[in-house]
């Protein structure tokens, strides 16, 4: 082995094995590799890094939406625009993104403006009813200061968006819930700028006949669109798994 | 030396009492009675009933029969003693250390208001005025040493007067009582006063003269007391409690503060001394009023609540959130003040005057036990923090959480708590019964809308029109019967205010709460897929009650539900998906649904409603018992009882029998 082969090697080991003591000489004289300690260094080097990036703030949504969201869920730090008719799933899809926060011991809390959420659709969706706060009767003039407040210690919020707000507000509260890493998961037109846009676009209802049979089930249509979105997954139909 | 002691004495308070609450007793002769081992024994008489000869002790028939009339009610304690809470509060109004011995007695120590109002004789003047003030008027004072001499001088006064023993003369005054007196009716076990009476000791002068160490040697301790009294040395009792501490916290700020934090600095310390004083109480606080007063004469309160004890620095950011919410509510909210029924006025117009801080819910301080892990408590404390500032914005009852309960709609089956109130359902859950309990205690909800659940729900229901092709409304029999089959549905809340109708299921009739005759409600419910105008489908509840359609609620296709939820197969795309369970028991059938039994158990045992004509017929029908039908004279009892009684369908019968099946005796072979 020439001097200068044996400078690259060291120079490899450095990197490769950071917790090796003394120069190392030859791969056979190191000690071996030992994964275990390995996992355990680099848990506690990911715990020390002062920068966590975007991509692993990621609060993971389940289910066959989630697997259409990118990266699998919704970053935290963002708002989430869900837009649609009454009826066309808007509110199933952000029970599903509140579920996404207690099912991970963390909490939700919704702003409802005119109809009131369903409790017991909140829970079918998979949400923890003890951890998921719901805020009525809120003045128009508090809308903003209220959803402020609530970005303030709650991982997900669910605020339906009144028409009467302003681009100002809007943004403020992007700012808020970018500083405090929570989703602000806006229903109805929102007036500023999402991370993520979720247009619900209507479902197909089965289980129920001309004069027979109850409402079952169905598949929606959702579109998503937003950064780190493939432009071709833009319009998908979702199935209902099982 | 006994204490020198006032007693008042309320006649009859029992009688008092009840007369307060029963103005129907006021003219008639009344005796009190109570349950004893001899059965209902008058315990106190009205002055009418007295005059007849109706004497304590007497038994229930014999006192009717001496006094015919004769109003006869049970003794309530809880009725007395709040009937002479008002007393009590007369009297607080010039001593505070007064001890209540019983409803319509009361004794305190006559030392200090005694010397205010110069004398024995006055304070018991100003003692009668006081609970003459109150409507008590034939009240008697009694004023000796010692708490027996006292009680029994109230009972040589004069209704209205009282009888003052001068000091030191109480043995003399005790003298001449018969032994009896002695006895305490509570204790009739160890009477010492009969046996006395039986060794030739007939008044307490003569009891009184044995001497001391005799008595204790004959008749043990209970008889040394017994002696003590005689001899008009008061049993040295516990000196009347002190009243308790105020722990009301007040803070008066000079200048009044405009801005928050001058309010909240004072809120702060104020927090600390509440917390401090309980705290030297071994006590701790879970629930706290803040009250404040503006220049103007404002009073504002707002209670809050917390789920463990309250620390100081949790305290205070209440405070501070409340202060905010009062002090500085943004321009425009000013007139806001329907956010919360339990304020007095939403928001402050000038300065605080007065802060105080009243605590409403106060515990022994047992410390707190915070979870091992850490974890969560972290989240969910910021959490609480947040939802209670909103709440402080907007009111307590603003910020609400779900609870599942048992129930038919959507409406029912989810309970609203405010945020920080204990999460109970109101209605027990049906359907899910623990393994243990026992499963007839939990009633199910027969009829309830089959899942999933709607994810709007109108509080209240917007109005809407179900149309039938003809464009008439859609209304549903008596039978629960459709007029016709539903084509068209308007709402507001719909998209493009509703549309045709491309499915529906229904009516699934609904009798809630049929045995109440107030609050009966029967609605049918139809379950609508909606073709809306930009070629959506929204699928909805829509209830008709009394011929008027509502819109209930707006189903949202949820794709993922828990495991938990997905009890019903899934049929793939194409093939007809299977009728779920529980329509099946109640579509087009009608039938009434079935009282919880919580709730209906109680007029069920009294006064069983009429089987229906329906059950009845399916009875007639049935066969016996070994597969043979019913024996001919029985089952001709039957359908001749069903075809005397036809069902009405006006009464309580059954409006939703439906034709066939009242005809069902007639068709028996």
């Amino acid at each position: 082995m020439t001097g200068e082969s044996i400078k690259g090697i060291v120079a490899r080991l450095r990197i490769e094995h950071t917790f090796a003591y003394g120069p190392a000489v030859a791969l056979a004289a190191l000690p071996r590799r030992d994964e275990h300690s390995r996992e355990h260094l680099d848990n506690a080097a990911r715990h020390a890094r002062p920068v966590v990036l975007a991509g692993e703030r990621v609060l993971a949504v389940s289910g066959p939406l989630g697997a259409r969201l990118p990266g699998g869920g919704v970053r935290r730090g963002t708002v989430v625009a869900v837009d649609g008719d009454p009826g066309a799933g808007a509110t199933g899809i952000a029970f599903q993104l509140a579920a996404a926060a207690t099912a991970a011991g963390e909490w939700a809390a919704a702003v409802e403006l005119g109809a009131g959420l369903g409790g017991l659709a909140a829970g079918e969706a998979g949400v923890e009813l003890d951890r998921f706060a719901v805020v009525r009767r809120v003045p128009p003039a508090r809308w903003a200061a209220v959803v402020a407040a609530l970005l303030d210690g709650i991982s997900v919020v669910l605020a339906e968006v009144p028409a009467y707000a302003r681009t100002g507000d809007a943004r403020r509260l992007l700012a808020r819930a970018r500083e405090r890493g929570a989703v602000l998961v806006a229903m109805g037109p929102w007036p500023a700028e999402a991370a993520l846009r979720l247009q619900a676009a209507g479902s197909e209802w089965r289980g129920l006949g001309v004069g027979e049979g109850a409402l079952a089930h169905g598949d929606r249509r959702v579109h998503v669109d937003g950064r780190g979105v493939a432009p071709r997954e833009r319009f998908a139909a979702l199935a209902r798994a099982g | 030396m006994p204490v020198r002691t006032a007693c008042l004495w309320c006649p009859d308070w029992p009688v008092v009492a009840l007369r307060a609450r029963d103005p129907a007793l006021r003219d008639a002769p009344v005796a009190v009675v109570e349950r004893t081992e001899r059965g209902l024994v008058v315990v106190a008489t009205s002055s009418e009933a007295a005059a007849e000869g109706v004497t304590l002790g007497l038994r229930r028939r014999e006192a009717e029969a001496r006094c015919p009339g004769l109003a006869v009610v049970e003794a309530d304690q809880q009725v007395e003693a709040r009937a002479f809470e008002r007393v009590a509060r007369a009297i607080e109004t010039f001593t505070p250390r007064f001890v209540l011995e019983e409803p319509g007695r009361v004794t305190f120590p006559t030392r200090g208001p005694s010397r205010y109002f110069g004398g024995d004789t006055a304070m018991a003047v100003h003692c009668l005025d006081a609970v003459g003030a109150v409507g008590v008027t034939d009240g008697r004072v009694g004023v000796a040493d010692g708490g027996f001499a006292a009680t029994l001088a109230a009972r040589t006064a004069e209704p209205g007067a009282a009888y003052v023993v001068p000091a030191e003369e109480s043995p003399g005054f005790l003298a001449p009582w018969p032994v009896a007196v002695l006895d305490d009716p509570e204790h009739p076990d160890d009477a010492l006063g009969d046996l006395l009476v039986r060794l030739g000791l007939r008044t307490l002068g003569a009891f009184a003269a044995l001497p001391e160490g005799a008595v204790l040697g004959r008749f043990g301790s209970a008889g040394a007391r017994a002696h003590r009294l005689a001899r008009g040395m008061d049993e040295p009792t516990a000196p009347p409690a002190p009243p308790p501490p105020e722990l009301v916290e007040t803070a008066e700020l000079d200048p009044p503060a405009v801005h928050v934090e001058t309010a909240a600095f004072a809120a702060k310390g104020l927090a600390e001394r509440l917390l401090a004083r309980l705290g030297g109480f071994g006590l701790t606080c879970s629930r706290v009023t803040i009250e404040a007063e503006t220049e103007r004469g404002e009073r504002l309160t707002r209670c809050w609540r917390h789920e463990g004890a309250l620390t100081p620095a949790a305290l205070a950011a209440r405070v501070r959130w409340q202060l905010e919410g009062w002090l500085t509510g943004d321009d425009t909210t000013g007139g806001d003040g329907s956010v919360d029924e339990g304020s007095v006025g939403e928001l402050a117009t000038s300065g605080l005057m007065l802060l105080r801080l009243v605590p409403d819910e106060v515990l022994p301080a047992t410390g707190r036990q915070l979870g091992f892990w850490g974890g969560d408590a972290v989240a969910a404390d910021r959490a609480g923090r947040v939802l209670a500032r909103v709440q402080g914005m907007l009111g307590h009852p603003a910020v609400v959480t779900a609870v599942p309960q048992g129930g038919r709609t959507p409406r029912e089956r989810v309970r609203w708590v405010p945020w920080g109130d204990p999460r109970d359902p109101a209605r027990p859950l049906g359907a899910v019964a623990a393994p243990g309990a026992n499963a007839r205690e939990v009633p199910p909800w027969p009829g309830a809308i089959p899942a999933p659940a709607p994810a709007r729900v109108f509080d209240p229901p917007s109005a809407a029109e179900l149309l039938d092709a003809a464009g008439e409304a859609v209304t549903v029999s008596g039978r629960g019967d459709p007029s016709a089959p539903p084509a068209r549905v308007r709402c507001a809340a719909l998209p493009g205010s509703g549309g045709e109708v491309a499915a529906w299921a229904g009516p699934w009739a609904h009798d809630a709460r049929w045995w109440d005759r107030r609050a009966r409600t029967r609605r049918a419910y139809w379950q609508v897929l909606v073709a809306v105008p930009d070629g959506g489908r929204v699928a909805c509840l829509v209830a008709v009650t009394a011929g008027r359609a509502e819109l209930e609620a707006i189903y949202d296709c949820l794709d993922a539900l828990k495991s938990g939820a997905r009890a019903r197969p899934c049929a793939r795309p194409g093939r007809a998906a299977p009728r779920p369970a529980i329509p099946r028991a109640c579509p087009r059938v009608a039938r009434r649904t079935a009282p919880p039994r919580h709730e209906g158990a109680r007029t069920r045992r009294r006064r069983r409603p009429p089987r229906s004509g329906a059950a009845r017929a399916r009875r007639a029908r049935s066969v016996g018992r070994n597969g043979r039908p019913r024996t001919g004279a029985r089952r001709g009892r039957r359908a001749g009882r069903t075809a005397a009684s036809p069902t009405t369908p006006s009464g309580r019968g059954c409006p939703y029998t439906s034709p066939a099946a009242a005809q069902g005796p007639r068709r028996t072979p």
